[in-house]
């Protein structure tokens, strides 16, 4: 069985206008470096998560680009401004193509 | 571009790495990168001097990893800070935060923060996007170290500038490993 | 000279020394991280396997929540009681679940060290997280108790090392850049950051055999069995901590 992908998402579900909130975000990945032998006279092809990227209000608001030197089971903290009620859209790009997308939802008072 | 040279010297490669010289401060012989015997003898420095704290990493030369990332432009050791565990007791995850002083507003703000480490396979560990909607230039990750080394954080500034910041990080090994 | 300063030790620790969580020996930022779920990846594993819990196999049949109703509160307390006696035999809490799934559901067993076994496996002991742990020591379980202690105490492999010669007699002492410890079994499974990864107590226990140059035995084998339900009564009274965090 593939390990599948989760996330937990940690921010307040409200905030001031203006406000400064902290977004922290664990995936579950294991962030495969490749190059490993496959046994069979090849090598395991890389397989990470390559991209996190936070859309927020119409405009992406952060974008996080891994390579191999970000742990598996990666964790990642960023901050933004509360503007308006909605959807926070977190998106990540897997190495080969795939992709998985989490959204959490910000009430701003 | 200006390279430091005032730390060349005439020494068997060993023997500068275990004066702890960066190898990566030397643009001779048209090499780049250090040689297989650099890596070797540098990774049993890093053993051999494993307990022991190493010295701050202030005064080192600029890595060509930084100077690839600013295009040549010297960044200011100035207003980042990198939190980083001085000693970890496992390398495969490394709890790592950057703060740059930075207003972060449309006129000045930071665009990017860019983590390298010079002994990973791979140096260029990860960038962080940041924009005048991010409120702060604050962000934090956990990151996957080979081996003691010194891990440096860049960011670049709206204006065109960079900032940097660099701490030098020993990593030991695990006792009980699977062994595969 | 290693054994002689081992002796010494040995000479010099208590006799009834405190059994203390592994947890004891991580590094501050290591323990928040363990008691955060925001940060402990551990949790993971505890959510696919209470995905898991509910989900009726594929092949039809029911659930483990058909049974096992309300696992919150009906199976809380479940995991401290392990490794047990189930009709005479001695089954740690991955045995019972294969068992389980064998038995009542007639499904394959996922087999040891599956994602999914790891998965449900953690998910019901977390249900366990801060009691004492509860394991039967006495009446048929002695014999078992008793195979362990002496798996313990025997010196084993190249290094002709006991367990007790580390875990009782070095513990706090450095060994590379690990920090020996009581050898208490009360996080497992455990997210290592030596695995990158929730992994079982038997392949941890695999990592010492193969660290003292013994022969590594198998992983839900009786050896190991017996040495978990020895360590399981010497943590006895100490809370559950699944799903820990360790090197």
């Amino acid at each position: 069985m593939a390990i599948p992908f989760n996330a937990r998402i940690s921010m307040p579900a409200e905030a001031k206008a203006g406000e400064i909130i902290e977004i922290k975000v664990l995936a579950r990945h294991p962030m495969d470096r490749g190059g490993q032998s496959d046994g069979k006279g090849g090598t395991v092809p890389r397989k990470i998560l390559n991209r996190l990227t936070a859309t927020y209000a119409g405009e992406e608001i952060f974008r996080f680009d891994m390579h191999t030197g970000v742990s598996a089971n990666p964790f990642v903290s960023f901050t933004t401004k509360a503007v308006a009620s909605g959807e926070i859209v977190f998106e990540w790009r897997e190495d080969g193509g795939a992709s998985f997308t989490r959204t959490a939802r910000l009430t701003v008072t | 571009m200006s390279l430091p040279i005032s730390l060349r010297s005439n020494a068997p490669d060993a023997l500068r790495l275990s004066e702890k010289e960066p190898d990566s401060a030397e643009p001779r012989g048209g090499r780049t990168g250090p040689s297989r015997r650099q890596l070797v003898a540098g990774a049993a420095a890093g053993l051999a001097l494993a307990p022991l704290p190493r010295p701050a990493a202030a005064a080192a030369p600029l890595s060509e990893h930084v100077l690839r990332l600013t295009e040549g432009v010297v960044p200011e050791r100035a207003r980042l800070r990198l939190e980083i565990p001085a000693l970890v007791e496992n390398g495969n995850s490394v709890d790592t935060r950057i703060t740059v002083d930075s207003p972060m507003t449309a006129q000045d703000h930071v665009r990017w923060i860019h983590l390298i480490a010079e002994k990973n396979p791979f140096p260029d560990m990860a960038r962080f996007h940041l924009s005048p909607r991010s409120g702060r230039a604050e962000v934090a990750t956990t990151l996957r170290l080979a081996q003691s080394q010194t891990v440096t954080a860049v960011a670049a500034l709206s204006g065109g500038g960079f900032v940097m910041a660099e701490a030098a990080i020993v990593v030991t090994l695990s006792a009980c490993i699977d062994g595969g | 000279m290693l054994r002689l300063a081992v002796l010494l030790l040995l000479a010099a620790a208590p006799a009834s020394a405190e059994i203390v969580s592994g947890s004891s020996f991580l590094s501050p930022e290591m323990r928040r991280q363990q008691e955060d779920e925001t940060r402990n990846p551990g949790f993971f594993w505890v959510e696919q396997g209470q995905e898991l819990f509910s989900r009726r196999p594929e092949a039809g049949g029911e659930a483990c929540i058909g049974c096992h109703a309300a696992p919150q509160r009906s199976l809380r307390g479940a995991a401290a009681t392990y490794p047990k006696l189930v009709s005479e035999r001695l089954m740690n809490l991955e045995g019972r679940i294969e068992q389980c799934r064998v038995e009542r559901q007639k499904q394959p067993a996922f087999g040891y060290e599956s994602p999914e076994l790891l998965a449900l496996t953690a998910y019901i002991a977390s249900l366990s997280r801060g009691l004492p742990m509860d394991v039967a020591i006495d009446g048929p379980a002695r014999p078992f108790y008793e195979a362990g202690r002496a798996f313990f105490e025997r010196r084993q492999g190249q290094l002709n090392l006991s367990c007790r010669h580390c875990h009782d007699g070095l513990v706090g002492q450095k060994l590379r850049g690990d920090t020996i410890s009581r050898g208490a079994s009360t996080g497992y499974p455990a997210y290592r950051l030596e695995w990158n990864s929730v992994g079982s107590l038997h392949r941890r226990l695999r990592a010492c055999s193969l660290g003292v140059r013994a022969t590594q035995f198998e992983a839900g084998g009786p050896e190991y069995l017996a040495l978990e339900l020895y360590l399981a009564g010497r943590a006895r009274g100490l809370p559950v901590e699944t799903p820990a965090m360790r090197r």
